[in-house]
């Protein structure tokens, strides 16, 4: 019987004590005259029931799968022949391997004492198995029992399956909360190991980046430099255009949106803006390559300017348009929340609507809108693939957005793509860079979050 | 009509039946100066009607008080006095309304001036997200009534004070007004009304949040406004009602029932309805 069988048998072995469990709970109550002299409700005898059934059986089996494989593999190192295991670990392990191959594919193995080995294997595991449905069962069915005889006027059968439900809770976020400490300690760790390569005063304030490293040591040219200077300000000079574009357009469309378009412009004009959201990075990186690109070369000659083929400029107008949306539903949201009898206060007074935007919704609604941008902000730092596609990989310290710029993602992605040994610098600068990345886009969202906590304590 | 001697029971179904047979208003509906006229208005939302025929003059230097039981209309009829109804897409108003002689609802008044004009203060207080200095001075700047600093400064201070709210807060005007409390955010609403000194101040329960103290100081507030103004306030408190104002107009089910001097009204009303009202057998 596989596990998974055996975790569906549980499962209905739950359901079934769930609603015996509760069945009982009513013979009971009425011997007890009646459910108000009864702690807890039937389901929820039936719940304990189901959960003490089920609960440690579980366990047993998560243990006992997690266990199997070194316990067998220990077990078999006896009939392992005494020429390999005398060779050492390695040949050890490249012996067990065979043999999980031989299992694996199922073929007989022509050498027929890793024949024989391989076969013993499977014969343990095929014990182990049946042993583990058998205890499993017992587990259950001792579990259950136990739950039954429980089950009186006051036992407290809601306090246990609330805390029950708590737990189970607590490792739902925990599983949440572990993943993102663990995705930040393993940036954390690469991170810390190219700084020891490269001084982080070097990183920080170096203008030059060649992440060229020798692959021999004499290798001319063995020295990369790591300058991420160069990589921030084209990540910022990107950003900035792009908010330069998105800020502007993404206000004026939510203002026009919530207080001047009719309900039925609205029902069309808003999922409408929301596209923009969902069109595929890649498809913005290839309208921004192959047609704002060369628009915006062309233009530039026409008025005597040289722009590079691959432009900032190009990237961050595209870059500008994938985050109106951002932009335009946050500040949507906030302004139509801002309530109808503040703006009614305001018309009183012999305000026209539009000095009622300027002066009361818009500062009413300011934080939100702040909270919004920001969170667009941070979504153009981290954006890579336009940047790939129209503004290019030359890393040039520059204000210019006519020329070619690069950007932290862009250099994390070149840095790791294709063949690389993980432990030199360059590999490691991917993570320094995504560090630093990190911190800059948790610091943005912090002060969004912020800014957007206090916009909602007005109103309550 | 005064019918002083019915059982509780069979009073209500007279009662009804007097609501059903009112025709007129009772009373005098029309004054001497009259401020703003209303006549035969009708107000619908949608295709309810909460308003029927109702016509009244809300006269110079008079406070009007509008009584009535929950729902019956008085917010809607105030707020057709301004037109903050336009703001309202399913609500449609009939009738004629004027001030001064000049049609509210003609297309040659533009609403905003007229706003301007008859100021209005709300049930619930809702103060902009300013300080409290902006939100007084909100009105004065929109409409250019200060030159200076000093001038502003000054209409400022002097409407915090009329509406008994400056002694409270004269150490925090830059405190933003959501930060006061319910009855001081409804005594910063007064002032801001008063700032721009309207005409007529048109009121909407304004003491319903207030303790008692700050209720006779608005009281008192609006009796001094009455030198200057017309005023039409909106209560549940027949007590508030006989103290400020000199006429009382009795509102029920969306029907103007009775309209007179508020001496008269409390004393000796003429309307079955009035009476169960005021002696507190509602409706
Ligand atoms: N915006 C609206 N849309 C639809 N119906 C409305 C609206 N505002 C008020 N009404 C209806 O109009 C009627 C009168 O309401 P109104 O607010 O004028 O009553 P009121 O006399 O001010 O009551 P209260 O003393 O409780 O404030 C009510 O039946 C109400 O349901
Ligand atoms: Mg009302």
């Amino acid at each position: 019987m596989t596990s998974t069988n055996l975790v569906l048998l549980l499962l209905g072995l739950g359901l079934a004590t769930f609603f015996y469990g509760r069945q009982k709970a009513y013979v009971v109550s009425k011997s007890h005259g009646g459910m108000r002299n009864m702690h807890s409700l039937p389901s929820q005898h039936g719940v304990m029931v189901g959960l003490w059934c089920v609960l440690p059986a579980l366990l047993l089996v998560l243990f006992w799968k997690l266990a199997e494989p070194s316990v067998i593999s220990s077990l078999l190192n006896s009939s392992i022949p005494a020429s390999i295991s005398e060779a050492g670990e390695k040949s050890v392990g490249l012996y067990k391997n065979d043999i999980a191959n031989i299992i694996e594919s199922g073929t007989a193995s022509s050498d027929p004492e890793k024949q024989a080995v391989a076969e013993r294997w499977v014969a343990l595991s095929s014990i182990s198995s049946w042993v583990l449905v058998a205890i499993t069962l017992a587990l259950a069915a001792i579990g259950a029992a136990i739950a039954l005889r429980k089950i009186s006027a006051d036992t407290r059968a809601r306090v246990m399956v609330e805390r029950v439900v708590h737990w189970f809770l607590i490792i739902c976020s925990s599983i949440a909360i572990l993943t993102t400490v663990g995705i930040v300690c393993s940036v954390l760790f690469e991170a810390v190991r190219f700084f020891q390569q490269v001084s982080f005063v070097e990183f920080v304030t170096g203008t030059k980046w060649s992440p060229q490293t020798a692959i021999r040591v004499d290798q001319i040219g063995s020295s990369g430099s790591f300058g991420a200077i160069p990589l921030f300000t084209g990540t910022l000079l990107i950003s900035a255009i792009a908010m330069v574009v998105a800020v502007p357009i993404g206000l004026l469309a939510a203002i026009y949106l919530a207080e001047y378009a009719s309900d039925r412009m609205r029902a069309y004009a808003k999922p409408l803006l929301e596209i923009l959201a969902g069109i595929p990075t890649v498809v913005y990186g290839f309208f921004a390559a192959l047609t704002v690109a060369p628009a915006i070369r062309e233009w530039g000659e026409l008025i005597g300017l040289s722009p590079s083929s691959e432009s900032a400029l190009a990237a961050g107008v595209v870059m500008g348009i994938m985050i109106i949306p951002f932009v335009s539903s946050l500040s949507d949201d906030v302004i139509t929340a801002v309530p109808q009898a503040m703006r009614d206060g305001s018309y009183a007074l012999g305000a026209t609507h539009s000095e009622t935007i300027k002066k009361v919704v818009l500062p009413a609604a300011l934080p939100g809108v702040v909270g919004g941008i920001l969170l667009a902000a941070s979504r153009a730092i981290g954006e890579t693939m336009i940047v790939v596609m129209a503004a290019g990989l030359a890393a040039n310290l520059t204000a210019n957005p006519l020329e070619a710029v690069t950007t932290v993602t862009v250099q994390i992605v070149t840095l790791l793509t294709g063949d690389q040994e993980f432990d030199s610098a360059k590999t490691l600068a991917a993570f320094a860079l995504g560090l630093m990345l990190f911190i800059t886009t948790l610091i943005l969202n912090v002060i969004a979050l912020y800014v957007v906590r206090r916009y909602r304590e007005q109103y309550d | 009509m005064n019918t002083q001697t019915t059982t509780s029971g069979s009073g209500t179904s007279a009662a009804s039946d007097a609501f059903d047979q009112l025709k007129e208003t009772v009373g005098d509906v029309t004054v001497t100066d009259p401020k703003m006229c209303a006549r035969n208005v009708d107000v619908f939302y949608g295709d309810n009607q909460a308003i029927y025929d109702v016509s009244l003059d809300i006269g110079n230097n008079e406070v009007i008080a509008m009584i009535g039981p929950s729902g019956c209309g008085k917010s809607t009829f105030l707020r057709c006095l301004n037109r903050m109804n336009d703001s309202i897409p399913s609500c449609r108003v009939s009738g004629d309304m004027s001030l001064d002689g000049e049609d509210l609802y003609s297309t040659s008044l533009d609403p905003v001036l007229l706003r301007a004009r008859v100021g209005m203060v709300f049930q619930k207080p809702n103060p902009f997200a300013k300080s409290i200095y902006d939100n007084v001075a909100y009105g004065p700047r929109i409409h250019g009534l200060a030159s200076n600093r000093a001038e502003l400064d000054d209409i400022v201070i002097s409407s915090l004070q009329k509406a008994g709210l400056h002694e409270e807060v004269h150490d925090r005007l830059d405190a933003p007004g959501t930060s006061l409390s319910g009855g001081q955010q409804q005594r910063l609403c007064i002032a801001r009304t008063i700032a721009v000194s309207p005409e007529v101040i048109l009121m909407d329960e304004p003491c319903s949040a207030l303790d008692p103290i700050a209720t006779a100081r608005i009281e008192e507030l609006i009796d001094e406004l009455r030198q200057n103004y017309a005023i039409a306030i909106v209560t549940h408190s027949m007590q508030q009602a006989a103290r400020v104002s000199q006429r009382t107009a009795y509102f029920h089910l969306g029907k103007l029932v009775e309209v007179g001097s508020t001496n008269n009204i409390f004393t000796n009303p003429q309307h079955e309805l009035t009476e169960n009202y005021i002696t507190g057998r509602f409706g």
